[in-house]
């Protein structure tokens, strides 16, 4: 049937609604005040010089060989990364959907995979130095090799793909377990070989899958800070590092913002390519559900065997990593004195005390406002109609699509100086995190309630309901999971994020994973892997207790949110 | 149950709506209705004909562009849904998910404030009623679509609704329960009294549970009657055809006579009784030829011949395709025993059971 496009929630009876509009009036200030007012800020001060605008700031970095030399690298970088990344997280989705595994075999991958993702940034880049490093254990105690450079392309290309990869595995997963297997089964019964079939049918349902899955891994490369400042070294600069010692190392605010929006342009057309592009390409509608079982053995017994060593081979590297991290927790000097002692995490529970602290209190702080925050805005633009209602969604989604350096370049110039000083706060780095990480409850809120029909919340309407009763009792219960996730990304980004943060972090608050980088630059390694593993720690008692509280949602038939990580 | 029966009176409403290429669209255009007290109203029509709009309409999920809708005295057009004290049945149940049947069934008593004690004895009677008794704590994602079907009914006459509106409710159903479940909707409704407005797209679904049925086609009723009404005195073309299966005929007017026409068809001549006004002698007008009211017989016993072009045999029932000349003849027998199948290609006799005739204005198309 035809329906008007207006309905009983239309503009008219918004009109009447004072609590949406105060809502919304007060979400506009916010996203004013810490999106975009930022972002032009950064903006203005680079592209205007003396009142007029000017390239000149934008020029000095195109010019500077040196400068220029980062930007393709980054380039080179994030399409490496994005290239190996892709074929990893294929790998081990293509093995979990379609080598009929056992149910824990499924469980260790999947804890494998979720591993990097939910660490400090440069855990990997640790552990390579750990490994590969002058006095590494492969290079230097292994093989014996002496006066080896760990810094470089290598080591951070592979490093960036073993901390990014599960992104593509965790896009390409439901996709290949959404196709429906009848395909593969016809192709199969039209006599062409496994191979074929495979070749001829599932690798091109996937292609907009791996095109997509391409283009985050290199957003994410492109905006990696901190592997790059461990391992690039100064051979092989990257811009968001350059933009960083351009700033701290030079005090050069204007250059270190004129560098970061030269990243904004590769940044944007990634962006905009994935969400315009890459998305209405999808041949596969991922629905939740998984499709019906294979029928039939798509792949044959020994390409499984090949598969499983390749997924294990993996899975032993990162477990490796993370062991490693912790062996060099517990030891006096990984690689000269391998005496067990607690002497470090001594260390940070004394000297490290007040930064455990102060990132707990804003990670506490963040997490309920941040899930406030994406279950209303969510709400609002997916279910309410009002003047400016997709441009507040995309404005929203900013901060979260930009690369953290960006941001917190942003952040730095807006909010040093009057009207707004908010430098050397809590609040600065609280908004930062709510306003770039946010955005993960408002996708999980929006994705649910596509799933829930109007209809109930006008079955509620029809049977007496006003509108405050009808969210409270219908809409709120349904969106529940949406408001834990929300508030689970923001608790387990707050624990480890730095991109955006370390330009904002003061005496007087500061973070684990900057502490991590200090100790590292200072070359006390120990209490890096020390403060590595509580963080590791602290994140998985959350995602465990979240795991929980979410599963206690998961009424029968209930809509649920598929993953809590969103990227 | 029901407190006090009322009718339900729709006052020529119309709703617009602005397409992305037909620019601006009537979804309901001039649509009047009266549905008495304790009526079961049928609104029939195939999709896009508005009959959702307009039951959206009656509901207060749409507020009409033009006109009132009145429930007994009281003009409910500006009120919203939840002050119009209806029960509504949507096509895709719209339970709640993360209720069990039971909170599902006392939502709507709890928004009214209704005592613990006394929610809870109406919900099991009505749970009862509909034959759900014991299911009290499954989730509606544990119920079958039938199932889920009589708690989306309890949950609407629970909180003993003025007006009771369905939403095409069966459309998500196998065949066998939409009968079986029309039935009980039927008879529930006749036990309740409740006035009732019924969407659905299926005319047989219609004849079965109405009182009455107004017929819509493109935002308009055009034919308001009993299912006998319209099947055998269709007011138009679009009725005839859409109410059951015809064959359209060319036929001319001998005669107008009261109680009917003489008219010309497939050169015999054949008295009508439906014939609607403004039909005069001398036109060209089209007789309705229901497919059982055309009797396959041997050649002798006919008043015309005609050949067998093809048949279905479907077991109660024998479908024949019939030339007669030029024109193309749709047949339906009873099946009354073995051996009266007529072959392909036999030559065979018609004749019309002149009482199930009727007569449309205007040439064949």
């Amino acid at each position: 049937m035809a329906r008007p496009a207006s309905d009983v929630n239309g503009p008219a009876a918004l009109r009447r609604d004072p609590v949406v509009t105060a809502t919304v009036v007060v979400l506009w200030l916010l996203l004013a005040l810490f999106v975009v007012y930022p972002i032009a800020t950064l903006l203005g001060r680079v592209l205007f010089e003396g009142g007029r605008f000017s390239f000149a700031g934008i020029a000095t970095v195109l010019t500077d060989r040196h400068q220029l030399r980062a930007f393709w690298n980054s380039l080179l970088l994030g399409s490496l990364v994005g290239v190996g990344g892709t074929v990893l997280g294929f790998l081990f989705a293509f093995t979990a959907a379609r080598a009929r595994l056992p149910r824990w075999l499924l469980t260790a991958i999947g804890a494998a995979v979720l591993l990097p993702l939910v660490s400090p940034p440069f855990t990997t880049a640790i552990a390579m130095i750990f490994s590969f490093g002058p006095r590494g254990l492969v290079t230097y105690e292994l093989l014996g090799l002496k006066g080896v450079t760990v810094y470089g392309l290598a080591s951070t290309l592979s490093s960036e793909i073993f901390t990014y990869f599960p992104i593509a595995y965790l896009t390409l997963r439901p996709l290949l377990a959404a196709i429906d297997s009848n395909l593969e089964g016809m192709a199969l019964s039209l006599g062409a070989s496994r191979w074929r079939v495979f070749r001829t049918v599932t690798l091109p349902l996937c292609v907009p899958g791996l095109a997509n899955a391409f283009l985050l891994l290199f957003a994410a490369s492109l905006a990696d800070f901190a592997t790059p400042l461990i391992l690039a070294g100064n051979q092989f600069p990257v811009l968001p590092t350059q933009a960083y010692l351009q700033i701290t190392g030079m005090f050069d605010l204007r250059g270190g913002a004129a560098l970061s929006l030269v990243l904004l342009v590769p940044a944007l057309a990634v962006f905009l390519l994935q969400r315009y592009w890459v998305s209405r390409r999808f041949y596969v509608t991922v629905t939740g559900k998984g499709a019906g079982q294979t029928p039939f053995d798509s792949i044959s017994p020994g390409m499984r065997v090949a598969l499983l060593a390749a997924c294990a081979l993996v899975a032993a590297v990162i477990l490796y990593f993370y062991a490693l991290l912790l062996y060099a927790s517990l030891v006096v000097a990984l690689g000269a004195n391998h005496t067990l002692t607690l002497q470090h995490y001594r260390v940070i529970f004394t000297e490290g005390q007040k930064v455990i602290f102060d990132t707990l209190i804003i990670a506490g702080i963040a997490m309920p406002l941040g899930g406030l925050y994406g279950i209303v805005l969510g709400y609002l633009v997916t279910r309410k109609t009002f003047a400016g209602r997709r441009t507040m969604e995309m404005v929203s989604m900013m901060n979260y699509a930009l690369p953290g350096t960006i941001v917190g370049i942003a952040y730095l110039i807006a909010f040093n100086d009057p009207p707004i000083e908010l430098a050397g706060t809590a609040l600065i780095i609280i908004a930062c995190y709510v306003f770039r990480y946010g955005p993960t409850g408002i996708r999980a809120t929006v994705a649910l309630l596509q799933q829930i029909d109007k209809s109930l919340e006008e079955a509620s309407q029809g049977l007496g309901a006003g509108s405050g009763t009808t969210f409270r009792r219908v809409t709120l219960p349904l969106i529940m999971p949406a408001f834990f996730a929300g508030l689970g990304v923001v608790f387990i980004r707050s624990m480890t994020a730095i991109s955006a943060t370390i330009f904002l972090v003061s005496i007087s608050w500061s973070l684990i994973t900057v502490k991590i980088l200090e100790n590292m630059t200072e070359l006390s390694l120990g209490p890096a892997a020390a403060f590595s593993v509580l963080v590791v720690v602290i994140v998985f008692i959350v995602i465990a207790l979240i795991g929980r509280v979410l599963r206690a949602f998961r009424a029968p038939g209930a809509a649920q949110v598929t993953s809590m990580l969103g990227g | 149950m029901g407190s006090e029966t009322i009718g339900v009176h729709v006052d020529r409403v119309s709703k617009r709506y602005t397409h992305r290429v037909k620019g601006e669209v009537y979804a309901a255009r001039e649509v009047h209705l009266d549905v008495a007290p304790g009526e079961f109203l049928t609104l029939l029509g195939p999709s896009g004909c508005g009959k959702t709009t307009t039951l959206r309409m009656i509901a207060g999920f749409e507020a009409p562009d033009e006109g009132r809708i009145r429930f007994g005295g009281q003009d409910v057009t500006g009120l919203p849904a939840n002050q119009r004290g209806i029960g509504f049945v949507f096509q895709n149940y719209a339970l709640f998910p993360h209720l069990p049947v039971a909170h599902n069934v006392a939502y709507g008593l709890e928004v009214r404030r209704v005592p613990a004690a006394e929610a809870a004895s109406r919900v099991a009677e009505v749970l009862q009623l509909v034959g759900l008794a014991g299911y009290e704590h499954q989730f509606p994602a544990q119920l079958s679509g039938g199932e889920q079907q009589r708690v989306a009914l309890a949950r609407a006459i629970v909180i003993r609704p003025r007006v009771l509106l369905f939403d095409e409710p069966l459309s998500n159903l196998d065949a066998k329960l939409r009968v079986q479940m029309r039935t009980e909707i039927r008879a529930l409704q006749r036990r309740l009294a409740i006035t009732t407005v019924y969407v659905t797209h299926d005319q047989e679904e219609a004849m079965a549970v109405s009182d009455r049925i107004a017929v819509m086609n493109q935002g308009r009723v055009v034919q308001e009657g009993t299912a006998q009404d319209l099947y055998h005195r269709p007011a138009n073309e679009f009725v005839a055809t859409f109410v059951g299966r015809v064959n359209l005929l060319p036929a001319r007017v001998v005669a107008v006579h009261d109680g009917g026409a003489t008219v010309e068809c497939l050169g015999t001549t054949l008295r009508v009784r439906a014939v609607p006004p403004g039909i005069r002698a001398g036109e060209a007008a089209r007789l309705c030829l229901r497919p059982e009211a055309i009797d396959v017989v041997p050649i002798a016993e006919g008043a015309l011949q005609a050949t067998v072009a093809s048949h279905a045999f479907l077991g109660e029932k024998i479908e024949y395709d019939l030339r007669c000349g030029e024109i193309a003849l749709h047949a339906v027998r009873t099946n009354a025993g073995a051996g009266i199948v007529m072959p392909d290609g036999t030559t065979v006799g018609v004749r019309f059971a002149e009482d199930a005739l009727a007569l449309l204005p205007g040439a064949s198309s």
